[in-house]
């Protein structure tokens, strides 16, 4: 209650008492800062009594600043989605009670509390190389087939995450395994052609792009085509049986130490203001479907029409951060990559 | 004087009131309460069919428990209204084999869901949950030891379709008080209207109109329409009673007066003094005759209206003798042997005013000696009884006879004799005085053995309490 009111005093202080000194945010993100710069500018710009602290970091590491550290980070934003889920259940993240949460879509929120603020395809991207040699894949079957049929001259060539190294990776696969058991097929032709498991996407464009690469599977979107607009050998094919979507998860921290700022921030990111900027000036793409930019959410599904499965942000991604499936998932991964080796 | 105490409405919605909140409180806890069982039989069978879906999953490798967690058993714990969940699965040592639940199930709970199903009201870092827990005995290829499935999830939904069930009672029970109350409302306006009307009929009545009331009135209302009309029907016959004292009197005063006229226009037409002379003495017993006429009907009139000088207590012993004494020695009594039985040694006293006694004893002689043949016996006496004291007074003349009895007592009633001088008025004044002092009147009469009066007085103590 104190603490309620006291939260209520701070948002209603004007902002001119802030101006000497700024109010600290923390943002904890598994996300590029540079890939959101444009984004952070004009927060900023909105914002000027908030000194925005951005530290981007790993998956992994925003997760266990999450959890351990003190004092807690104001905003965590993670593309980890089953964690970010994890974390928000244990009940380490405050409810956003904002116009702009309330009218958030609700199959990109959990309990007002999370919310998915970002739409990114995944992609199969293949270099033009691979474009001479073979009728390029436009569907998770073509890649199988390929895989197969051109098993010598794409051995080595082939590159996806590492479920073990990413959390991104990890999720998409478990997705992939939901919707299809011909997943395992493509992962056993994957194994067979000796893939290599990659933590990032941008690892996996440097190597497409240097060559050491032909075929990337289930890179981010965003990334991807932002990376094919300098890279002309580069090309992004959205596949067209289903293309799974991430989103990016953000929610303020139950502990966050600003939590009036950490609502600003939030608020600025759910904002029709925040998602153009999204759209406009950044690869993400906007969840709204009425803001215009060449990265909207309704923009991609006009190109892909209704193949787009957002990974939903419910309950059910719990799964996949059980241990005891995750071991399973795993061994039957570790089982599958080699099934086809000799 | 009329009080106003309050309205019927005020008084009916008063007790609307009462009841609506008696009934309105027992109502409201009974729903509350049934609203949250309710929401929770809802919301439990959510938690048993994701512990189904979750042991559906369970499979034993190695005599180990393995089980990959179906996504979808989240979904049907999140519910609809996005609960946080939680889950646990423990192997037979209480161990977890996988779950998010550390250190809230107990060993006690662990014990208890080994013989049946558990449900439970929890908390869970603070925040109140529910759980449900059961053990699973699954049929193997080895042997395989039992395990337990614990789920769990806040209670948000819960409460939030508690609430709604709440207040879809309770709007339920609002419209029907509204209902119910304007009902009443209607009710009382159509059950008073008869009460409108009367008082309507009554007012319209001219002041005069004292026929009987001619209404439709409920049951209720019969008996003050009925006391009305008695009240109308006393007031007519008191009306009539007046209307028929006036003509009598009227008529009384009328024929000596036209006596009077016609004597003195004879005396007027003759020139001889002692034609005169006799006119006037004719005049004179007329008008003397004319005069108590009068001062009978004044007093009749004075005991019929009101309540005029205060009574105290008096000595009826003394009254009567005094009285006997004074009649004693007027001339119409020189004819007649008025006498007085021998009476008492002590007072007898009675409630009332001196001179309407003596105004009583005085008419019951008057009336005697009037309609006895001279040389009768007339006799009054007292007699005491426990608390009662008898005036009687006897004559030994012709009585009257046992139907005209019940009459005597009405005013110009001469006992179908017109051939003495009486008005007719004794007996009523009599009878007049004896109500103003509670005592009772009784003629009694054989033809021919003469006529008793008697006034039995109610007797006052020897002693003045005062």
């Amino acid at each position: 209650m104190m603490r309620a009111l006291l939260l209520l005093l701070l948002s209603l202080m004007p902002s001119v008492l802030w101006a000497q000194a700024p109010t600290p945010l923390h943002v904890e993100a598994a996300l590029d800062r540079q890939v959101v710069a444009p984004l952070l500018a004009r927060f900023q710009q909105l914002h000027p009594d908030i000194d925005l602290r951005y530290h981007d970091n790993s998956t992994l590491n925003v997760d266990k600043q999450a959890r351990d550290a003190d004092p807690a980070p104001d905003v965590v934003i993670s593309s980890a989605m089953p964690w970010q889920m994890a974390r928000v259940n244990e009940g380490l993240a405050q409810r956003l009670d904002s116009a702009a949460a309330r009218n958030w879509p609700d199959w990109a929120k959990w309990r007002n509390e999370v919310f998915g603020f970002t739409f990114e395809p995944i992609v199969t991207v293949y270099r033009l190389d691979l474009a001479r040699h073979m009728m390029p894949p436009t569907t998770h079957a073509d890649l199988h087939t390929l895989l197969k049929t051109h098993q010598d001259l794409l051995r080595g060539r082939v590159t996806t995450y590492s479920p073990t190294g990413s959390g991104v990776g990890y999720t998409l696969f478990q997705q992939d395994a939901r919707y299809s058991p011909r997943f395992w097929d493509l992962v056993a032709a994957m194994g067979a052609a000796q893939v290599s498991l990659e933590n990032t996407t941008r690892n996996m464009l440097k190597g497409l792009t240097d060559g050491t690469y032909w075929v990337g599977y289930n890179l981010l979107g965003s990334y991807a085509m932002h990376w094919a607009r300098s890279h002309p050998d580069i090309i992004v094919q959205i596949p067209q049986d289903y293309a799974l979507v991430m989103m990016r998860m953000a929610f303020i921290h139950r502990d966050a130490p600003h939590p009036a700022a950490a609502r600003a921030f939030m608020d600025f990111l759910l904002s029709e203001a925040g998602q153009k900027t999204l759209a406009g000036s950044t690869p993400l793409f906007s969840v709204l479907p009425d803001v215009v930019g060449p990265y909207t959410a309704q923009r991609l599904r006009d190109q892909v029409g209704e193949r787009l499965y957002p990974i939903p942000i419910n309950a059910s991604l719990l799964a996949f951060v059980d241990p005891m499936r995750r071991d399973a998932f795993m061994k039957r991964w570790n089982r599958e990559i080699r099934i086809l080796n000799p | 004087m009329i009080v106003v105490d309050g309205t019927l409405k005020r008084r009916l919605g008063a007790w609307l009131l009462a009841a609506v909140a008696v009934l309105g409180t027992f109502l409201l806890v009974e729903a509350y309460t049934s609203a949250q069982r309710a929401a929770d039989r809802a919301f439990d069978s959510q938690l048993e069919a994701a512990s189904l879906t979750i042991a559906e999953a369970i499979q034993w490798q190695d005599g180990q428990p393995v089980v990959e967690i179906p996504a979808a058993a989240f979904q049907i714990l999140a519910t609809d209204q996005q609960e946080r969940v939680f889950y646990t699965i423990l192997d037979t040592g209480g161990r977890e084999v996988t779950g998010n639940l550390d250190g809230v199930i107990t060993d006690d709970l662990r014990q208890a869901a080994q013989s049946a199903a558990v449900w439970k009201f929890a908390t869970y870092h603070g925040t109140p949950i529910r759980l449900y827990g059961r053990e699973l005995k699954s049929a193997g290829w080895e042997s395989v030891e039992p395990v337990q499935i614990w789920v769990g999830h806040t209670l948000s939904g819960r409460d939030a379709l508690a609430r709604d069930l709440f207040f879809r009672a309770l709007s339920r029970f609002v419209a029907m008080v509204i209902l119910t109350g304007l009902l009443m409302w209607l009710a009382i306006r159509t059950a008073l209207r008869p009460v409108r009307r009367l008082r309507q009929l009554i007012r319209q009545r001219d002041a005069d109109d004292v026929s009987p009331l001619n209404a439709q009135v409920p049951g209720e209302l019969y008996d003050m329409a009925e006391t009305l009309n008695a009240l109308f029907e006393r007031q007519r016959e008191g009306r009539g009673a007046l209307l028929r004292f006036t003509a009598d009197a009227s008529h009384q005063l009328k024929t000596p007066l036209t006596g009077l006229q016609s004597t003195s226009e004879l005396a007027l037409q003759s020139d001889r003094p002692e034609d005169w002379r006799r006119a006037l003495q004719i005049v004179h017993d007329s008008s003397a005759r004319t005069s108590r006429l009068a001062g009978q009907l004044l007093s009749l009139a004075r005991l019929r209206h009101a309540d005029e000088g205060t009574p105290g207590r008096i000595d009826l012993a003394a009254v009567l003798r005094d009285t006997v004494m004074e009649w004693a020695e007027r001339d119409a009594a020189q004819h007649h042997d008025l006498g007085l039985a021998p009476l008492p040694d002590t007072p007898l006293f009675v409630q009332g005013e001196p001179w309407s006694l003596r105004e009583m004893i005085g008419n019951l002689i008057d009336n005697a000696l009037r309609y006895t043949p001279a040389g009768s016996v007339i006799t009054l006496d007292l007699e005491r009884a426990a608390d009662t004291v008898t005036l009687t007074i006897e004559d030994n003349g012709p009585g009257v006879s046992r139907d005209l009895l019940d009459r005597l007592h009405q005013p110009f009633e001469r006992a179908g004799r017109q051939d003495t001088e009486g008005s007719g008025l004794g007996l009523a004044i009599v009878d007049s005085i004896a109500r103003r002092h509670q005592a009772t009147l009784t003629v009694h009469s054989e033809p021919g053995h003469g006529l008793r009066v008697t006034v039995r007085f109610p007797l006052l103590p020897e002693e003045d309490p005062a």
